[in-house]
């Protein structure tokens, strides 16, 4: 019933050359990793993208203990291919082969899923708002405000946490006053929420108010003539970890 | 004062000045400031005293350059405010609000204090040098790979202040930056300050509460929009009472031999105080209480524990403790994992009709319940409870005057808006709201935090004549004083365990051994200290009780 707090920032912190890559180059890595993983077919091929796995995490440094707990809510869409899958080829075929296939398709799933939860593990929210936003530099050309975006983005994944926080206690609130958010048709569902969005609303419009005054007062006057405090910069590392990464996936998808 | 000579001698400018300063909101009649002077040196420290209305945060806003006033002058190390660019003003004057969640914009330690370094344009070595002296100087260095949302109150202000001191500020304006914190948390950033105004930053801290002001040197007091007194701090002591400020216990018990009061104190005159045991029937028995979120360790850890009725229990312990999961089972916001509560002798109702009724005979009073109103006026509001519970018609309507005569508010205020009123009106009627379903049990947690003196006197009295009527009264406070005075009962949490629960002279001797003897009430930390040299001198919290034994000797 109530939002447990769920935690958006898993960053963990460790000295590894996984976090000391460039962002950019990492959020490459992952995007081509994940991409080869999606047409592998043979039980061959997954093994290798397991131990290619195995080898990431040693290099990152993360406990895998930390990594399957950072992707334990991707198990439950795991296992909803599982069963899907199962269904949906029972349609066709006999037994074996939709539970092979089963198996295939959500191991395959798995994998892909691991490699996407290293990102955020090894990478700070901040890194990762830098890194979009010097990839969307070339668009402030056009008028893209580019450092706002990036500001944004770095800054709901701050806020998201202690709004949802807020959200909670205000339905606490309203329901130990008798409130009864989870009956009736859709039309009373709605109306019964008011008493927790309109507080929310309030909250989130006074908040920002605040937040925006102690940023000016912290000397936050656009991204105009900001700087890093860990500029992003691109490093023969990166290139050589995109090089890797690129050998790797080419020669697993022309042999396996 | 002393006005600066002209432009030759530079350095007999003040740092921050700002003279015959007024200010008016739109809408109001009154000016929120009027005529305003006064001056801070480098590294002076001083404190502006105000009770809430008294003009302390706008004026807290217009130091900061935040708002313009309407007269008057601001000068920053002689420099007309007009004239100097908004990157000098920014690292030359550093500001921290009350509210440390409003502040902190990263959602890493090191990021959020890189901030304002980076509004500067600073090189990015440059940056790392400052967060790292700012780590230091706010005791921060073990948290800085920390994520904000695992931090402590305690720990957020003071990355707050990080944040602040990392633009090479050389003057800190700090707008009530304890408000919010448990003693501990407080007295951690008590003394980051002390040791920041040690390094040479000046310090302007404005408050409504007069707490350890050792290292004060003057204090400037506002009051409707004017300074109404100033003076140092021993000035202020001897006329705090003409101002109309109460002064610690410490304070005004004045300086004393405590090696010589043990030596000499003889015989405990009236220390028996056990035997008078409560005999009215139970409210809640806890048993066995256990509780889990998901697979982490327990929130609450096999508690035990009988609240009697028409009594006032305070339960107290740090931040994280259980507090708060605790009292939200007691009206069953969260359903019993394991163990057994009993109300009024009944295993307590977790659904349907049962909860229903529960929910009217237990209210509970969130923290900052200002927050949850939601009502176009004060009427509307305090109906919504009651008719949740089904009252109707002239039911409904005298449960709601009913609450709002508890409360103490007149009749007219049932046509007002809840968002128009002020803190301390808001925060009575999120209580009448509760109190309109005519609860037998009333469960508030942190009822006086951010409120002034005036407010939190006119809470406590409420309680007190509830309980005085019958009522269960459940309080959660960081505030020991208020609770060792008021209540019948003590509840200790501590780590997600029970401690103890007894009357508060009996919990006296655990409160010292589990507490920081910084964050105990001055009575009790001076009778400890006593205590542990002569077993024979009581521990005690009551002012007249510690006189008393003091004249003795």
């Amino acid at each position: 019933m109530y939002f447990s707090s769920i935690n958006l920032g898993q960053y963990y912190p460790a000295d590894s050359i996984i976090h000391k890559l460039d962002p950019r180059a990492k959020l490459f890595v992952m995007l081509m990793l994940v991409s080869a993983v999606f047409p592998s077919k043979s039980t061959a091929s997954l093994f290798i993208w397991v131990l290619i796995f195995y080898v990431l995490a040693k290099l990152s440094r993360v406990p895998l203990r930390i990594i399957f707990k950072a992707a334990r809510p991707i198990i439950f869409l795991v296992a909803f291919t599982f069963v899907f899958n199962i269904i949906s080829v029972l349609w066709l075929g006999n037994i074996l082969n939709a539970l092979i296939n089963a198996v295939f398709t959500s191991s395959r799933l798995l994998i892909l899923m691991m490699f996407a939860v290293m990102l955020p593990l090894t990478t700070t929210p901040l890194e990762l708002a830098d890194g979009i936003e010097s990839l969307l530099r070339p668009f402030e050309k056009f008028g893209f405000p580019a450092n706002e975006c990036a500001l944004m983005v770095a800054m709901s994944l701050r806020f998201i946490p202690l709004l949802m926080n807020e959200t909670d206690k205000i339905i606490k609130a309203q329901v130990s006053r008798g409130a009864v958010l989870d009956q009736g048709n859709l039309l009373s569902r709605i109306k019964a929420f008011f008493p927790v969005l309109i507080p929310l609303f309030i909250i989130i419009f006074r908040r920002a108010d605040d937040i925006a005054i102690s940023m000016e007062a912290r000397g936050y006057i656009g991204g105009k003539g900001r700087t890093r405090r860990k500029p992003i910069i691109w490093k023969y590392f990166d290139t050589l970890a995109i090089f890797i990464t690129a050998l790797i996936v080419s020669l697993m998808l022309l042999y396996f | 004062m002393n006005l600066s000579n002209g432009k030759a001698q530079k350095n007999n400018n003040h740092l921050i000045e700002v003279r015959s300063i007024s200010f008016k909101y739109n809408n109001n009649a009154r000016r929120a400031l009027s005529n305003v002077s006064f001056f801070v040196d480098q590294g002076e420290r001083i404190a502006i005293l105000g009770h809430n209305g008294s003009g302390k945060s706008t004026l807290v806003k217009i130091l900061g350059a935040l708002l313009d006033p309407d007269e008057g002058f601001y000068f920053i190390d002689g420099q007309n405010l007009k004239d100097i660019n908004p990157k000098k003003l920014r690292s030359t004057i550093g500001m921290v609000f009350q509210d440390p969640e409003n502040q902190i914009v990263a959602a890493m330690v090191q990021d959020d204090i890189a901030f304002s370094p980076e509004n500067q344009g600073l090189p990015s070595n440059e940056i790392q040098e400052r967060v790292d002296k700012a780590l230091n100087a706010t005791g921060l260095q073990h948290k800085k790979n920390s994520a904000v949302h695992e931090l402590s109150g305690g720990e957020k202000q003071r990355l707050a202040i990080a944040g602040a001191l990392a633009s090479h500020a050389k003057c800190l304006i700090l707008d009530e930056p304890t408000a919010m914190l448990d003693p501990q948390g407080r007295l951690d950033v008590e003394n980051a300050l002390k040791k920041i105004h040690s390094n040479g930053t000046a310090i302007i801290q404005v408050t409504h509460q007069i707490e350890n002001f050792d290292d004060i040197q003057r204090i400037l007091i506002l009051s409707h929009g004017e300074i109404s007194w100033q003076g140092d701090f021993n000035g202020f002591i001897k006329n705090s009472e003409r101002l109309g400020f109460e002064l610690p216990d410490a304070y005004k018990i004045g300086s004393l031999d405590i090696n010589y009061i043990a030596r000499n104190f003889k015989g405990a005159s009236n220390q028996i105080n056990a035997g008078e045991k409560i005999k009215s029937g139970n409210e809640f028995e806890i048993k066995n209480l256990l509780f889990k979120f998901g697979e982490n360790k327990p929130a609450l850890d096999n508690i035990n524990a009988v609240i009697k009725k028409s009594q006032w229990i305070s339960i107290i312990g740090r931040t994280g403790s259980g507090k708060s999961t605790l009292v939200q089972h007691l009206n069953a916001l969260y359903k019993i994992q394991q163990g057994e509560i009993f109300f009024d002798n009944m295993p307590l109702a977790q659904h349907g009709q049962d909860l229903k009724s529960l929910r009217q005979k237990v209210g509970l009073v969130f923290q900052n319940p200002e927050e949850q109103l939601f009502s176009p006026n004060v009427h509307d509001e305090l109906a919504f409870a009651p008719r949740n519970a089904g009252f109707k018609n002239k039911e409904l309507e005298d449960a709601i005057n009913y609450s709002l005569d508890c409360v103490g508010l007149d009749k007219n205020f049932l046509t007002r808006n809840p968002l128009a009123l002020s803190g301390g009106e808001r925060r009575l009627v999120a209580i009448a709201s509760v109190l309109a379903c005519k609860p037998e049990c009333l469960i508030l947690d942190e009822p006086l935090a951010g409120l002034d003196a005036s407010y939190q006197k006119k809470i406590l009295e409420l309680l007190k004549s509830l309980r005085d009527s019958g009522r269960t009264i459940i309080m959660i406070t960081h505030d020991l004083k208020t609770a060792l005075n008021y209540s019948d009962e003590i509840m200790i949490l501590n780590n997600s365990k029970l401690v103890q629960i007894d009357t508060p002279e009996n919990v006296l001797k655990k409160l010292t051994e589990i507490l920081n003897p910084d964050v105990l009430p001055d009575i009790l930390k001076i009778s400890a200290q006593i205590h542990e040299l002569n077993r024979d001198f009581p521990l005690t919290y009551d002012y007249k009780k510690f006189m008393s034994c003091i004249s003795q000797v």
